[in-house]
């Protein structure tokens, strides 16, 4: 008999969303859609409002990556009123930017999708979660759950507030740094780097080296990939740069942020209130066709390391060299996406480093004031789910007179469909419906970390 | 035996609950009191059914001695989950701005939903224009509700997000039987900033520079934001922020002026009439401010405060 | 039935009051739409009790003191007058007219002026309309205010 199975809410997840899944009278998957089941309306609710304010308000698009929001409108803002951020400003920015990703990627790897594998997919839902691993494993969840706060705590202690953060303000930053800060971020992100490769090492020994071929076909399919990429040497930038679009042959075009309209357009389905972006350049169309996708392309880690040609910080380089023997550019297995967040969480780490060890950022001069005025600006940064674009238009009282944003997990919402499709058609057979099988179109969802 | 906890987020962020994360390990240490029997950003239960066959008409959220809710109502999925969280939870509190006074989604409530969602499906340059999705998605409500305009609220916690010191003492203090001990005051009250007098300042001006202040010395040191001229929702809003022993407002630790993230003072205060009379009282005019209900009402456009401007006659 | 707005005054004791009362004693006609609240000083009434006059279903709100230099506490009519912008700026917010609102002053002596604004006021707002806010069910008073 035909019927409907409603994963919802999908879980472990940060957003809110809705799994649909139709079987016809044989029990075979005739159709599935991932809904999303909400929509806020910040590009409305900010018109009208005075832009260098709006910072502080879009921060509240996501309470796992504020940081992001944060950057992202202040660039955007900066361009509408044609302000010069002072180096020591850009240097902070880029410092917070960059360190918000560290406790996102250890949020994500071990209190979302770890259960999965280490408790595996088909364990007691009761006890596959963060806290079962806890119990399980008690001196790693301790690591963990210490380091993830130490992380989050160092951003706190400096920059005043790390969930909604206040502190990057357009045309710099508010606060300088002094040396005392500097020397105890200094420490911290020492022992960060030392966290992140322990992490490296126990994803290798403990999930990854137990990847098999259906683990890496879990939720497969084959896309195009977006990123930013350092214009100078195509290396991963997270905090600014070019935006790089890959076709899933490999070749690719590098864009300004500021042309994204040009290279991708967002449709509308009757059945979901988020909107799906597509590449519209490669002039296709858009399909989410498993067999004949058009305009597809993805986001987040995977897609990052795949468009990058390198990483300038050695223990990545390192990492990525490995990945691309094994899994080759583009890499196009769904799972493959912790597996770059753990990468990406190692690159976070040294380029913090990196960024504290030059002396300059302490300079106290972080912030030139700015003139409202009419004006456009594109802020555009890599969250940790994907390339994040705010596009404000200023009027000459320098309030907000239209804005258009691309967030990082709605680029990926089309290929979750087909991720979601993939693995409902691999994992429900004859009808046969267990609580494994679900978790398992679940885990196809969380590699994507929406 | 361990105490059963539920937690949802509705029109929300997921700041309150990585605010719940943050708490890290304290978390850990009152882990063996609290058995978490719900909870979407951590844990697997789900509406109807673990095999996703149950009737949609009967929404499950397991018992639970005490329920944490944060997000407003926005949506008929919200309405009905947080009647089931009320149902189903024996003390539910609301836990952050959202929940407690629209937070900032309800800056929507200055607009009708057709004005949105005409913007949103049909006016944004990147968009292929469709109209509004309506098959399987739940229908949108004429505004976004705080949580106490739906169903009982026995424990209000605001912030944007409530500090992790006031969510372990609310927790803390319902497994001693006890009423939690949350701050009541104003930002001011916990705010060290000096304060020199008032009277002199006629208008006050945008964040368009930063504040005067010596970074090489402790906030203490600094002078208040409001008497420096620039707009601090110090006054009308709830202390908090800064934790059970913090130095300071946190907004104020990274040098910028509060915005009044923790709602009113009181719960059921108005935080856009008191700053204005606030003002307005020490002889500052008012229409200085650019976006007066926008940005004074930012975090509590909830209750019926914050409404579409109706059409001029 | 024809529509009655109801209007509440926030009448000083010292000056407006006393021209009430004057007008009272003289036997001087004024609409009974009118209640008034006794103050001390219009620099008393708080825009939230305004405001929440609104919300409890006035139609109309005056505030009434002493002419400009005659408070008896100095410059409370000058801290009324201040607040005007406030109560202003929340009826825009809220979509009521401004004439629903209404800051006057008359010495205790004018008892005609009393009258004067007195009427003006209702025929205004009888020219309005109700409060589109008048709540219908108590739990709706709260939303106003």
């Amino acid at each position: 008999m035909a019927k409907t199975i409603n994963i919802q809410p999908v879980t472990r997840i940060e957003g809110h969303a809705r799994i649909s899944i139709q079987l016809d009278d044989q029990g075979r998957v005739a159709d599935s859609k991932l809904h999303i089941m909400a929509m806020r309306g910040f590009e409305k609710f900010i018109e009208g409002r005075p832009a260098e304010e709006v910072p502080r308000i879009v921060s509240r698009i996501c309470g796992i990556c504020p940081w992001m929001h944060h950057t992202a409108a202040n660039k955007a803002v900066d361009q509408c009123f044609g302000a010069q951020v002072p180096p020591a400003g850009r240097k902070l920015r880029e410092l917070m930017q960059v360190m918000a990703h560290i406790s996102d990627k250890i949020l994500h790897f071990f209190f979302l999708a770890a259960p999965d594998f280490v408790m595996g997919a088909g364990a007691d839902y009761k006890i596959r979660n963060v806290l079962g691993l806890a119990q399980a494993a008690p001196e790693l969840a301790a690591q963990v759950v210490k380091m993830r706060q130490a992380g989050q705590m160092m951003l706190e202690r400096f920059a005043g507030k790390v969930i909604h953060p206040v502190a990057m303000v357009p045309g710099g930053f508010a606060k300088p740094m002094s040396q005392k800060e500097r020397d105890e971020l200094l420490a911290g992100a020492g022992e960060q780097l030392e966290f992140a490769k322990f992490c490296m090492k126990y994803a290798k020994e403990n999930v990854f080296a137990k990847l098999d071929q259906d683990a890496l076909s879990l939720g497969r399919i084959t896309t195009g990939f977006l990123g930013l990429v350092d214009p100078a040497d195509g290396s991963l930038n997270l905090f600014d740069g070019a935006l790089r679009l890959m076709k899933p042959d490999g070749s690719y075009l590098d864009f300004n942020c500021r042309q994204y309209a040009d290279f991708l357009g967002e449709r509308v389905e009757t059945w979901s209130y988020g909107k799906f972006p597509y590449a519209r350049v490669w002039g296709e169309g858009f399909s989410m066709d498993l067999e004949a996708p058009k305009g597809i392309y993805r986001s987040n880690t995977l897609a990052r390391l795949n468009v990058c040609d390198r990483i300038n910080t050695p223990l990545a380089q390192a990492e990525l060299e490995e990945f691309r023997r094994r899994f080759g550019r583009p890499a196009q297995s769904t799972t493959l996406y912790h597996w770059a967040r753990l990468i990406e969480l190692v690159y976070a780490c040294e380029r913090v480093l990196e960024i504290l060890e030059d002396e300059t950022i302490t300079d106290p001069l972080v912030r030139n004031p700015v003139e409202p005025r009419a004006g456009r600006g594109v802020g555009c940064v890599e969250a940790p789910r994907g390339s994040l674009i705010h596009d404000y238009v200023t009027g000459d009282d320098g309030c907000i007179a239209s804005a258009n944003m691309i967030v990082g997990t709605t680029h990926n919402l089309a290929p979750m469909n087909m991720s979601v499709r993939r693995a409902a058609l691999d994992a429900i057979k004859g009808g046969q419906v267990s609580e494994e099988a679900l978790n398992q179109v679940e885990m196809a969802v969380r590699c994507y970390d929406p | 035996m361990a105490l059963r906890v539920a937690e949802e987020g509705l029109s929300s962020c997921s700041g309150c609950e990585v605010a719940i994360l943050n708490l890290g390990e304290r978390l850990l240490a009152l882990a063996p009191q609290l058995d978490f029997v719900h909870m979407p950003l951590l844990m697997d239960h789900k509406y109807f059914g673990q095999l996703g066959d149950g009737d949609l008409k009967r929404l499950e959220i397991p018992q639970a001695e005490l329920g944490l809710v944060s997000g407003g109502v926005r949506n008929q999925e919200h309405l009905e989950v947080l009647q089931a969280m009320r149902a189903n939870c024996g003390t539910l509190v609301a836990l952050g701005t959202c929940a407690t006074h629209g937070g900032i989604p309800a800056l929507i409530n200055g607009l009708a939903n057709a004005e949105l969602m005409e913007r949103y499906y049909r006016g944004c340059e990147t968009n292929d224009p469709a109209p509004d999705p309506t098959e399987t998605v739940p229908p949108f409500l004429e505004r976004v509700y705080a949580l106490d305009e739906k169903v009982k609220v026995d424990i209000y916690l605001p912030g944007c997000p409530p500090h992790p010191d006031h969510i372990a003492e609310a927790v803390l203090a319902f497994l001693e039987g006890r009423e939690p001990a949350l701050p009541h005051k104003s930002v001011c009250d916990a705010c060290p900033t000096v304060r020199q007098g008032k009277g002199q300042l006629k208008s006050v001006r945008r964040f368009l520079q930063n504040a005067q202040y010596d970074p090489a010395k402790p906030i203490a040191d600094m002078r208040c934001l409001l008497e420096q001229g620039l707009l601090c929702m110090g006054p009308v809003t709830r202390a908090g922020c800064s934790g059970a022993d913090g130095e300071a407002p946190r907004c104020l630790k990274a040098r910028v002026p509060c915005r009044g993230c923790y709602g009113p003072v009181r719960q059921n205060g108005n935080q856009m009439l008191d700053m204005l009379n606030a003002l307005a009282s020490n002889g500052i005019d008012i229409k200085t401010l650019p976006d007066r209900a926008g940005g004074l009402l930012r975090f509590s456009g909830a209750h019926g405060r914050l409404r579409p401007r109706p059409a001029a006659k | 039935m024809a529509f009655e707005p109801k209007i509440l005054a926030f009448s000083c004791n010292w000056c407006s009051y006393a021209a009430a009362d004057l007008a009272g004693a003289s036997r001087m006609q004024y609409p009974a739409n009118l209640r008034i609240v006794r103050v001390m000083c219009s620099g008393m009434v708080h825009p939230n009790l305004v405001m929440e006059a609104f919300s409890k279903g006035a139609d109309g709100v005056m505030v009434l003191g002493c002419h400009p230099g005659e408070c008896h506490y100095l410059d409370g009519n000058i801290k009324a007058q201040a607040r005007l912008a406030v109560v202003e700026e929340m009826l825009d917010a809220y979509g009521l007219e401004p004439e629903r609102f209404r800051l006057a002053w008359c010495s205790s002596a004018e008892a005609e002026r009393f009258v004067e604004v007195v009427t003006e006021m209702t025929e205004a707002v009888r020219g309005l309309g109700p409060n589109p806010f008048r709540p219908t069910r108590p739990e709706d008073a709260q939303e106003v205010a």
